[in-house]
C-alpha cells in the first residue's frame, strides 16, 4: 500500500510541477524574464521518478497488492524481465515514456540555460512542459499504474511470454520511446518559432541537432525491434507491415525528410514553412501512433489490449495539428523567402526529390495503416492490408532513394553543371560498373539485386568521397579530430549504414532458400547442400519455464531449436528459434511439429508422422547479419550529427 | 501569396476534423480478424468425414444452411478460449437455418475428443486425416472460421478466437 500512495503522489506531485512550469513560463516570457523552468522541470523529474522508482520496487519484490504487478509479474519472473516488466503492458509503457519526456525536458532547459530570457527557448519550453503534462494526466487518472489489487494473488501471471525470452526487450521499447519523445523537442520548437516569427536565427539547426538525437534512437530501435521478432518470432523475418511497426515508421519517415529540407534551410533560407509543417508532422504522427497502439482499434501483433485512452489520445493529436495548422496559416506568408530553388538538378532540387519521396511513402504507409478502418465503415468487414501493398511500393521507392544517395551529395548548390558532376561522379560510377561485373562473372542473375548492388556501390561511393573531403579539409588545417564534427560527417556515416542494411535486406531476401524436413531421431538428411541431422530431445527445467530443445546439427554447427512453455499466463507455449549467425549467412532452425501421440507437449502434433519424429524448418538467409551492422551504423552517424557545427561556424 | 496559405491550411484543417473524428469513433476490434481469402464468393469446397462422436457428416448435405465451418486443435490456445462462445452460438441458432462445423487440424483423435468433450462442445467436429480439408480451403492455422451463405458461397473468413457476439453479428450480415 505504501508503494501505491508513493507512486501516486509522485505522480501528482510530477504532473502538478509541469503545470506550474507552464504558467511560469508564461508569466515569465510575457514580462520578457527567464522563468525557473529548470525547476520546474526538475520537480517533475522527481515525481516521475519517484513514481518509476516505487513501479519498479514493486515488481522486483513482486508486490502484488499492485494489480499491474500481479498481471505483469510472477514470484518467478526473473530480476531482468521483472525490471522490464514496467513496459510490458499499456499503464507501465505510458510511464516509461513520462519519464524519457521528463528527461528530455530537463535537458533541453539546462542546455539553453543561458538563453532562457530568449522568447523561442520561453515558449518551447512551455510547449515540452504542456505535452509532459498531457501524458502525465493519463497516469493520473484514466490509465494509473498504481491500483491497488484486493485479492491475494499467490503467484502472479508473470509478463507476456513473447517479452520473457529475449533480453532485447530492455532495449529496444526505451530506444524508440526514446525517438518518440525526442521529436517532441523539434515540435516544440517549430510552434516556439511560429509564435515569435523568427525562423532566420540559428534556431532551425538547433532543432535540426535534437531531431537527430531523436531519429538516431528511433532507427536503432527500429532496427532492435527488428532484430528481436527476427530472434524471437520464428517466423525467419524481422519486418510485416503491422499497425504498430507502422506507427514507428510514419515519424521516421517525416523525420528523415525534415532532417535533410533543414539543411537546404540552413545553406539557402528555402523551405522555412515547409520545414515547420514536417516538425509539426513528425510529431503529430508519433501521437496518432500512439493512439493505434493503445486505443486498440486496429489488429495488430503487438499493440496494448484496449483501452479506454482512443478519445484522449485522438483528441491530442487533433489539438497538435490544429495548433499547428493554425499558426502556419498565421505567419505562413510572413515566412516565406523571397528566393526559389534555381535550378531542378541542383543540391536543393534534389533534396526537394528526396522530401517528396519521403513524405509521399509516409501518406502511402499511413493510408495502407487506416484502410482497414475505413473498409470496416463501408462494408462491415474486418481485412488487413497485408506486405505485397507496402512491399510493391516500398521496393522501386528504395531504389530511387538509393540513386538520389549516390547522385545528390556531389552535386552543386544553385547550378548543375554536368562536367564537374562527372569528374565526382567518375570513380564511384567505374567501381560500381566493376562490382556489376564481378557479381555477374560469379553468377548472380537477378536485375534486381544486381540494380540493388550497383546503386548501394554509387551511394556508398558519394559518401566516401565526401568524408574523404572532408578528413582532408581537416588534415590541412591540422585539426584531424575537428573531422568529426564537420556537418556533413554523421550524414554520410549514416548514408553509409543505410547502404549496408539495404544490401543486408535485398540479398537476404532474394537469396532466401527455406525447407521443411522430417526427420526421425537419429536421422540425417541433405537440405539445400547442408547436411542436417537430428540427434534427439534435451529437456529443461527450471521455475520459469519447461523447454524442449531439439539437438540439430546444420553442417558443423550445433543448433537448438526449443518448444518453450512458460509457467503462468495458462502455459504459454512459444517457439523458439536456433539460429547460427556469421557475417556470410544465417542459419535459422525452427522446431515445426512433432510425430504423433507427441512426447511433447506445446508442439503441433501430425498424425501422418511417426511418434518420435519431428518437422523443422531450416531457412538459409545470405548476409543477413549486415542489417543489424548497418543499424548500428546508422545510430553512430547520428551521434555524431548531433554534435556537428553549423557550416559557417568558425573553428575555435 | 497570403491565399494560397489561407486555403492549403483551410484544406488541412477540414481533413485533419474528419481524420479525427473518423479515428475517434471506432470502436476497438473484435478479437478475430477477417482475412482474405482466395475462396470468398467461391462455391466453399465440398467435404464429408468421420465425426468425433462416430456418425458420418458431409458438408453437402447443409445447403440451405448458413454454415460456420470452424477448424480448430486441441493444443491451440485461442480455440480453448473461443470454444464456450461457438457452443453458445450454435445453441441459440439451432433453430435459424444456421450450422455450425468444427473441423479438426493437425491434431490426435484422441487428444481432439477429450478436448470436446472437456467443453461440451454443442456441435460436431469430423476429423482432416492429413489435413486435406485445410488444404483445400487454405488453412494455415487454427483457429480459422468460414462463413458460408445458404447458396453454398464463402462469405467471410475470420482468424482468430471468436465471441458469441462476433459470429451472431456476422452471421446476421450474411443473412441480410
Amino acid at each position: 500500500m505504501i508503494l501505491i500512495w508513493l507512486g501516486r503522489i509522485s505522480l501528482y506531485v510530477a504532473f502538478a510541477s509541469l503545470l506550474g512550469g507552464v504558467v511560469d513560463q508564461v508569466l515569465a516570457i510575457r514580462a520578457k524574464r527567464a522563468g525557473h523552468a529548470l525547476w520546474w522541470g526538475l520537480g517533475a523529474l522527481v515525481g516521475i521518478l519517484g513514481a518509476v522508482g516505487a513501479m519498479e520496487v514493486a515488481l522486483i519484490t513482486h508486490n502484488f497488492s499492485l494489480a499491474y504487478v500481479a498481471e505483469n509479474n510472477a514470484t518467478f519472473t526473473p530480476l531482468l524481465y521483472s525490471i522490464t516488466g514496467m513496459w510490458s503492458a499499456l499503464e507501465g509503457s505510458l510511464l516509461l515514456w513520462s519519464l524519457l519526456l521528463t528527461v528530455v525536458t530537463v535537458s533541453v532547459i539546462f542546455y539553453y540555460r543561458k538563453e532562457a530570457a530568449d522568447a523561442v527557448v520561453g515558449w518551447a519550453t512551455v510547449v515540452l512542459f504542456g505535452v509532459g503534462a498531457f501524458f502525465t494526466y493519463l497516469l493520473v487518472a484514466p490509465a494509473s499504474p498504481f491500483v491497488h489489487n484486493p485479492e491475494r494473488v499467490l503467484q502472479g501471471a508473470g509478463p507476456n511470454a513473447l517479452l520473457q525470452n529475449n533480453p532485447l526487450v530492455a532495449v529496444h521499447p526505451p530506444l524508440l520511446y526514446a525517438g518518440f519523445v525526442g521529436f517532441t523537442v523539434p515540435f516544440a520548437f517549430a510552434i516556439a518559432m511560429l509564435i515569435t516569427g523568427r525562423v532566420q536565427d540559428r534556431w532551425p539547426l538547433e532543432q535540426r541537432r535534437w531531431t537527430v538525437l531523436a531519429w538516431g534512437a528511433l532507427s536503432l530501435g527500429i532496427v532492435l525491434g527488428a532484430w528481436w521478432s527476427y530472434q524471437v518470432l520464428g517466423w525467419g523475418g524481422f519486418w510485416g507491415w503491422d499497425p504498430v511497426e507502422n506507427a514507428a515508421l510514419l515519424p521516421w519517415l517525416t523525420a528523415t525528410a525534415y532532417i535533410h529540407s533543414v539543411i537546404v534551410q540552413d545553406r539557402r533560407g528555402l523551405f522555412r514553412v515547409w520545414n515547420l509543417s514536417l516538425a509539426i508532422a513528425t510529431f503529430s504522427l508519433t501521437v496518432l501512433g500512439t493512439f493505434f497502439t493503445r486505443s486498440g482499434v486496429l489488429q495488430s501483433v503487438h499493440a496494448f489490449s484496449s483501452s479506454t485512452l482512443g478519445p484522449l489520445l485522438i483528441g491530442f493529436f487533433f489539438v497538435t495539428v490544429v495548433l499547428g495548422v493554425v499558426l502556419l496559416a498565421w505567419r505562413g506568408d510572413r515566412l516565406r523567402s523571397a528566393v526559389g530553388v534555381d535550378h531542378p538538378l541542383s543540391r536543393e532540387g534534389l533534396f526537394v526529390a528526396n522530401n517528396v519521396l519521403f513524405v509521399g511513402f509516409a501518406i502511402v504507409v499511413l493510408l495502407g495503416t487506416v484502410f482497414p478502418l475505413l473498409y470496416q465503415a463501408v462494408n462491415g468487414a474486418q481485412v488487413t492490408v497485408g506486405t505485397p501493398y507496402f512491399a510493391s511500393i516500398a521496393a522501386p521507392l528504395s531504389v530511387i532513394l538509393l540513386a538520389l544517395m549516390a547522385v545528390a551529395p556531389l552535386v552543386s548548390w544553385r547550378t548543375v553543371d554536368a562536367k564537374v558532376l562527372w569528374s565526382r561522379l567518375r570513380v564511384s560510377a567505374w567501381s560500381a560498373i566493376a562490382l556489376v561485373v564481378i557479381l555477374v562473372a560469379s553468377g548472380v542473375r537477378r536485375p534486381t539485386v544486381l540494380l540493388a548492388y550497383f546503386l548501394a556501390a554509387g551511394a556508398a561511393g558519394a559518401a566516401l568521397r565526401t568524408l574523404k573531403g572532408v578528413v582532408v579539409a581537416a588534415h590541412r588545417r591540422g585539426k584531424l579530430f575537428s573531422a568529426f564534427r564537420a556537418p556533413s560527417t554523421g550524414g554520410m556515416v549514416v548514408h553509409l549504414g543505410i547502404v549496408i542494411l539495404a544490401l543486408g535486406i535485398v540479398t537476404s531476401t532474394s537469396y532466401t532458400t527455406r525447407a521443411e524436413v522430417a526427420l526421425a531421431q537419429g536421422q540425417s538428411t541433405v537440405v539445400n547442400g547442408k547436411y542436417v541431422s537430428f540427434a534427439g530431445f534435451h529437456q529443461l527445467k527450471d521455475s520459469l519455464d519447461t523447454s524442449t530443445q531439439l539437438l540439430v546439427s546444420v553442417g558443423r554447427d550445433q543448433l537448438r531449436p526449443a518448444i518453450t512453455i512458460f509457467n503462468g499466463r495458462g502455459g504459454t507455449t512459444v517457439g523458439t528459434p536456433a539460429i547460427d549467425s556469421n557475417l556470410w549467412r544465417d542459419v535459422y532452425v525452427t522446431f515445426d511439429a512433432i510425430g504423433a501421440n507427441g512426447a511433447v507437449s506445446g508442439a503441433q502434433v501430425q498424425d501422418k508422422l511417426a511418434a518420435g519424429s519431428v518437422v523443422l524448418g531450416v531457412t538459409v538467409e545470405p548476409l543477413l547479419a549486415w542489417l543489424w551492422i548497418g543499424g548500428l551504423i546508422v545510430g553512430l552517424g547520428s551521434a555524431l550529427s548531433f554534435m556537428r557545427r553549423r557550416h559557417n561556424e568558425e573553428l575555435a | 501569396m497570403k491565399r494560397t496559405v489561407m486555403i492549403s491550411s483551410l484544406v488541412a484543417l477540414v481533413i485533419i476534423v474528419a481524420f479525427s473524428i473518423f479515428l475517434g469513433t471506432r470502436q476497438p476490434v473484435g478479437p478475430a480478424s477477417a482475412v482474405q481469402t482466395p475462396l470468398q464468393g467461391k462455391l466453399a469446397p465440398a467435404f464429408s468425414g468421420q465425426e468425433l462422436s462416430g456418425g458420418h457428416l458431409s458438408l453437402k448435405s447443409d445447403r440451405g444452411d448458413i454454415v460456420v465451418v470452424n477448424f480448430w486443435a486441441s493444443w491451440c490456445g485461442p480455440c480453448v478460449e473461443e470454444a464456450p462462445n461457438l457452443s453458445t452460438f450454435a445453441w441459440q441458432e439451432r433453430h435459424d437455418g444456421v450450422k455450425v462445423i468444427g473441423v479438426v487440424f493437425s491434431d490426435t483423435v484422441s487428444a481432439a475428443t477429450g478436448f470436446e468433450k472437456y467443453y461440451g462442445s454443442l456441435y460436431p467436429s469430423i476429423i482432416d486425416p492429413g489435413g486435406q480439408i485445410a488444404n483445400r480451403y487454405g488453412v494455415t492455422a487454427p483457429p480459422t472460421t468460414f462463413v458460408i451463405n445458404a447458396k453454398g458461397r464463402v462469405v467471410l473468413s475470420l482468424v482468430g478466437s471468436l465471441s458469441t457476439k462476433q459470429l451472431t453479428q456476422v452471421v446476421n450480415r450474411v443473412r441480410g
